[in-house]
């Protein structure tokens, strides 16, 4: 049989008769029963025996002190107490009773039946409060004593990243030199404090609950992501993993912070370089490219058939050049895991149709006929319009490429199972095939005689790659060399 | 003859465009900065504006900004030109200037002429 320890209960009346009543059915049903006649002579038991008194029935009629402020008094200094109330009707000072946080109210017109119910609900809720607070103390205490170990403790001072340890409610109870100085942490105003109190960052916060919920419906930490969160005038490269004891329960995080702000500052001045070079390249170029056309368009006086040529050839360098300026850029966004900029509802179809638009022309003047074939109904697809923009151009603005004269591109786009097909297929020369596992590195180009006058800077492939990883999604080539080449790519569908 | 009014800070560029785009019969009229091009747009009231981004003093975004709220010219389309890395100025744009119901279309610079021309003739013949 299962002995249920014996609760201890301090009864407070004035009433004599009840006292003796209450008493009596308490130590009936095995309890340890304590009495006061006073709010004072209640205190000093609660202060003289600590531990002793596990719930409190309290009358709510007793001279002098009200048993609302006895409450308020015990709740801040003993909240481990459960206070029971007792009052001739239950009325507005039970309700008010209540509110200061105690359990229940009985009537003192009980009957003994009913007195047990309602002890036996308190001392029901009063275990359940104390398990529980077990609980916290336990996970508190692994935790605790992370800190008060030596040897680690030392290690974690060494380290040149900060490391914020939390207990499962996201108080502090660890931390090393490198986080106080990042945060102006000091030893008093931190153990034991909220993290929230001590470090200004929402979206640090954030990642700890993430990580102390993993199994809640907050969205887990991702393996590898490591955000930049900024705190004040700091970029802190974050890491943050649950604390787990032995049986897998997350009893708190662990947070590494890198201190990337002087990096952050290289990648602003990069940025600002790459803009400025970007502006300065594209802006003689476009003029170069203007000039060249209207000359070559006779604009500016009658050219001879060698100085058109000339010209001709001047303008396609161009705009390989505009091509390359425009690759590395595109490159250097999606290195930086950038290539999906805002994802938003897309009609695949419109974009592919007005890309398809765009090329048509240049597809006309080698003489290449582009074919669309592109399915009514297509599942909806959330992604980021300028990376779908940059696939569709790179991979329809290749098979124009290196396909000869009088050739075919078909683009294909449609409903693949769960999946958005495309597909882009021309009649062209083909890969070799030991060329084939190999171009989507970047800077790759298959060298033969039929690519030598063809320009490109290696990285549109490798940019389609980029963006088609960033959407989820997958891309594969089959070619045949002489035959022609289709890229097949498949799109997630949204849900 | 429609009037089309080109804000460029790059005078090589305005040069040629104005070339191609006389040679489909349109008056071009040039302006090298953004309060040059806004004194003219008042002046002559052109049936299109394009609108360089990057120039000196004011640029491309303010002028569009003022363009939209002269009751004579918010009608008159603007066509933003910018050599700003495309995708980036595609989002600084929407989010940052919040214009893009305030500038008619743009064009990423280095412009191909034909696609220029088209556009051009888009805007202008739409009605």
């Amino acid at each position: 049989m299962l002995i249920k320890p014996s609760i201890n209960i301090l009864v407070v009346e004035n009433d004599i008769t009840i006292l003796q009543k209450c008493r009596e059915l308490l130590v009936n049903e095995g309890h340890r029963v304590r009495t006061a006649e006073a709010v004072e002579e209640a205190l000093d038991i609660v202060q003289k025996h600590p531990g002793d008194v596990d719930i409190m029935l309290l009358s709510l009629e007793l001279p002098g002190w009200g048993g609302v402020t006895l409450i308020n008094v015990l709740q801040k200094a003993r909240s481990e107490i459960l206070i029971m109330t007792m009052s001739a009707n239950c009325g507005e000072e039970a309700i008010e009773a209540m509110q200061a946080g105690a359990y229940d109210c009985i009537r003192k017109t009980f009957t003994a039946d009913r007195f047990r119910t309602k002890m036996n609900r308190a001392i029901e809720a009063f275990r359940l409060r104390r398990q529980l607070g077990l609980l916290t103390r336990q996970r508190q205490a692994a935790l605790t004593e992370v800190g008060h170990d030596k040897i680690h403790f030392t290690i974690l001072q060494s380290l040149s990243d900060g490391v914020v340890v939390t207990d499962w409610q996201t108080n502090i109870v660890l931390f090393n030199s490198k986080a106080a100085s990042l945060f102006d942490l000091t030893q008093e105003k931190t153990l034991g404090h909220p993290i929230s109190a001590c470090i200004q960052s929402d979206e640090l916060l954030s990642f700890f609950m993430r990580a102390i919920k993993a199994d809640s419906s907050l969205a887990p930490v991702m393996a590898g992501e490591e955000p930049v969160v900024k705190v004040g005038e700091k970029a802190l490269r974050v890491h943050v993993d649950p604390v787990k004891n032995e049986t897998g329960t997350a009893i708190g995080a662990v947070c590494l912070l890198h201190d990337v702000t002087s990096i952050s500052a290289m990648d602003k001045l990069r940025d600002d370089f790459l803009s400025m070079v970007s502006h300065e390249l594209k802006a003689p170029l476009s003029s170069l490219l203007m000039q060249i056309s209207v000359i070559l368009d006779g604009l500016a006086g009658e050219l001879t058939a060698k100085q058109s040529d000339l010209l001709g050839k001047a303008k396609e360098k161009t705009k390989g050049m505009i091509t390359l300026v425009n690759d590395i850029l595109d490159y250097r966004r999606i290195q930086e895991g950038k290539s999906i900029q805002k994802i938003e509802n897309l009609d695949l179809a419109e974009v592919l149709k007005r890309t398809v638009e765009l090329m048509r022309l240049s597809a006309e003047e080698k003489g290449i006929t582009i074919t669309r074939d592109i399915a009514e109904e297509l599942p909806p697809f959330a992604g980021d319009r300028g990376g779908m923009e940059a696939i569709f151009v790179n991979l329809i603005s290749n098979a124009i490429k290196y396909t000869p004269q009088g050739g075919n591109v078909t683009v294909t786009l449609n409903k693949a199972g769960k999946n958005i097909g495309l597909k882009v297929a021309d009649n062209g020369i083909g890969i070799p095939p030991e060329d084939v596992d190999r171009i989507f590195e970047k800077f790759y180009r298959i060298k033969t005689e039929e690519t030598r006058s063809i320009s490109g800077s290696g990285l549109g492939l490798s940019i389609v790659k980029g963006v088609v990883d960033a959407h989820r999604g997958s891309i594969r080539v089959e070619s045949e060399v002489g035959k022609g080449t289709s890229f097949i790519m498949s799109l997630p569908a949204q849900e | 003859m429609k009037k089309v009014l080109l804000v460029d800070d790059d005078v090589d560029f305005c040069e040629a465009t104005k070339l191609l785009l006389d040679s489909k019969g349109y008056e071009v009229l040039l302006a090298h900065d953004g309060k040059e091009g806004l004194d003219k747009a008042r002046a002559v009231k052109p049936d299109l504006v394009i609108l360089d981004v990057m120039m000196p003093e004011m640029n491309g975004y303010d002028v569009c900004v003022v363009l939209k709220a002269d009751p004579e010219l918010k009608n008159t389309p603007v066509l933003l030109l910018t050599a700003v890395d495309q995708n980036l100025f595609k989002t600084t744009y929407t989010q940052a200037m919040g214009l893009m119901t305030e500038a008619d279309d743009y064009i990423a610079k280095p412009v191909e002429p034909q696609d220029l021309v088209t556009r051009v003739e888009v805007w202008l013949n739409r009605d």
